[in-house]
């Protein structure tokens, strides 16, 4: 990729940076979920900023509709329904469906 | 990771902190965790509850996971926090 040194150094700090606010949600919520939710905001507003994308396991983490930190089996329901994984987000009720078994290219 | 070149830059929450200085004597001393940052405060919990401190006018005295403490001036920090990650070194 065609970056500058400085741009790619603010990337990687950008990058650093999600990693550490997601650590932090799975840490905030047992007490405070509103406080991971907050983590998972300030998150997103990096990656949108840097234009880096919140990585696939971290991506599932998180409501798509409402963006609550998800933490299954506490605020998220996760269910296999005819080959796809369904999470349901059971602060809002939104389903997000996950493909499984096909591997990506 | 985060080093004392790098924690204008860094993520602040979930550091310990020490409000080393402030222009209100009762924002001075508070310490504990940060937990919110916004482009003017940062939300820290201690023993009493969160107190929200605002930059400009503090000095804060972070504690970094590797144990080293920095000082740093809040008005430093003033932007939002997706934005710090972009700004001149100091």
């Amino acid at each position: 990729m065609a970056d500058t040194t400085r741009k790619s150094g603010s990337r990687r700090l950008a990058r650093e940076r999600i990693a550490v606010l997601f650590a932090r949600a799975a840490e905030f919520y047992p007490e405070s979920p509103d406080r991971s939710n907050r983590c998972v905001e300030l998150a997103r507003k990096i990656g949108m900023r840097h234009r880096i994308r919140i990585e696939r396991p971290l991506k599932r983490r998180f409501c798509r509709r409402c963006y609550a930190y998800l933490v299954p089996g506490s605020n998220a329901r996760v269910r296999v329904h005819r080959g796809r994984v369904v999470v349901t987000c059971l602060a809002c009720g939104h389903r997000s469906r996950f493909p499984v078994g096909r591997p990506r290219q | 990771m985060i080093s004392p070149q790098n924690v204008l830059r860094h993520e602040l929450i979930g550091l310990d902190v020490l409000v080393v200085r402030a222009s209100n004597p009762d924002h001075a001393g508070v310490s504990g965790r940060v937990t919110d940052e916004t482009r003017n405060t940062l939300v820290i919990l201690t023993g009493r509850g969160e107190k929200q401190i605002p930059k400009r006018f503090s000095v804060f005295r972070f504690r970094l996971p590797d144990g080293t403490a920095v000082d740093v001036d809040g008005s430093s920090l003033e932007t939002q926090p997706e934005r710090r990650i972009g700004m001149r070194i100091r």
